[in-house]
């Protein structure tokens, strides 16, 4: 029960977060083409830009493989 | 979930087109360099910086000055309607109904050509297809064998018929301004109508347009009463819905009998402050016109900066392109008829 919970926890934190990225991302993205379909020049200031939200993803990845390898040791019925 | 229907419209995509092409716009030096130009060095330049494919196509059919100004007005054109299809939702509505003001431009072309004379390739060289019609619709209009025909037509195409009491006071009077000053008001009207003032941006840009037609109303006014008209006669031609000037104010500078006079009225109007200058030092109404400019210009900056995600930017935008293209066809047109170029300085607005 305990792993099954720290098993949805995982991907509560992948998952909320990797549609914080994606709402992040929308406007960027738009933004980014819209600013290359002008000037080509722009497409690696564009690229940096559009990547930034990612890292939010990856703090969800880390929460969640801490959840999934590191809690279970934790708890003595796991 | 996400507010992504299509009738929100492409913010983030179409501002950051029109802050690229806003980057490209030629700089206050550009024009001191052009001064000092010739028209064949002015066309070369304009031709490096933005304006290379209509210099190219027109090369062969027009020179000098006719080349420069019509280069800049197709230029302008493509790039207005170029932003109109890119836009989507509610920000192309509000795009398109302030684009209507082509719309009203060209017909003015074609009514003023028509009753000069002019041939139709005479007028179609100074039209501007860059609102709502195109280029094929005006041609059609321009074939239409009476004034009256033409109007029609163009209510028909705009989905507004002019109304008749216009149409007949037209034919009385054979007076052109009847039309002209139907069309300003029937254009901002609709345009007003096409902002939904439910949020702060949205509202901040229904402000910044009633703000453009108290600038236009005192325009009118200004000119109006420098030609001896006063009272009633200027107030038949004051646009509704401004924000500063309301009936009461637009009666008693109409009634006014100077500029002077007009002083104290004029005080409380919010941009007073920056046409101050201009009323007391000269009694030229081209310094008082380039000063409301500059500050309409100026505040749609300003709002760009504070909204980057709305229609405010895309604006900003024309009426920067707008400008860019009216300075270089007045350094264009000043060199050409022998102007001295301290008076072609004074006419820009940079």
């Amino acid at each position: 029960m305990d792993v099954g919970l720290i098993a949805i926890g995982a991907g509560i934190a992948v998952g909320l977060t990797g549609l914080g990225a994606g709402w992040a991302e929308k406007d960027v993205g738009a933004a980014a083409v819209g600013a290359i379909t002008e000037d080509v020049s722009l497409f690696g200031k564009a690229m940096v830009l559009m990547v930034l939200p990612e890292t939010i993803v990856i703090f969800g990845l880390v929460v969640a493989i801490l959840a999934a390898f590191v809690l279970p040791g934790y708890i003595p019925s796991a | 979930m996400f507010g992504r229907k299509g009738k929100k419209g492409n913010y983030a995509y179409l501002v950051a087109r029109v802050k690229a092409k806003k980057a490209g716009l030629l700089k206050e030096d550009a024009y001191s360099k052009m001064l000092m130009m010739s028209l064949p060095e002015i066309s070369r330049f304009i031709s490096e910086s933005g304006y290379q494919k209509e210099i190219t196509e027109l090369t062969g059919r027009y020179d000098g000055v006719d080349l420069i100004e019509h280069a800049t007005y197709v230029n302008m054109a493509r790039l207005f309607r170029g932003i109109l299809e890119a836009s989507q939702g509610e920000l192309h509505e509000m795009i398109a109904a302030d684009l209507g003001r082509w719309d009203s431009w060209n017909l003015k072309v074609i009514l003023r050509g028509r009753s000069f004379g002019l041939s139709v390739d005479g007028i179609k060289e100074d039209l501007v297809p860059a609102g709502e019609l195109d280029l094929a619709q005006l041609e059609k209009l321009m074939a239409c064998e009476t004034d009256e025909d033409l109007l029609t037509m163009f209510g028909r195409m705009q989905g507004a018929p002019v109304p008749q009491d216009v149409l007949s006071r037209y034919k009385e009077e054979n007076n052109l301004a009847v039309i002209e000053d139907y069309l300003d008001k029937c254009f901002y009207e609709k345009l007003l109508l096409s902002i939904d003032p439910s949020s702060r941006p949205k509202r901040l840009y229904q402000d910044f347009i009633r703000n453009e037609i108290d600038i236009t109303n005192l325009e009118t006014i200004l000119k109006l009463k420098k030609e001896g008209i006063s009272g009633e006669d200027v107030l038949q031609f004051v646009i509704p819905g401004g924000k500063q000037i309301d009936r009461k104010l637009a009666t008693q500078l109409a009634n006014a009998e100077s500029l002077s006079a007009m002083a104290n009225d004029l005080a409380q109007l919010d941009f007073y402050e920056e046409i101050k200058p201009a009323l007391e030092n000269t009694d030229s109404l081209r310094e008082i016109v380039a000063a409301l400019t500059k500050y309409h210009n100026e505040q749609a900056k300003t709002f760009s900066h504070l909204y980057p995600l709305s229609v405010i930017p895309v604006v900003d935008f024309m009426i920067h392109k707008e400008n860019e293209v009216n300075n270089i066809r007045i350094i264009a047109r000043g060199l050409d008829s022998g102007l001295d170029r301290e008076v072609i300085k004074g006419l820009l607005v940079v």
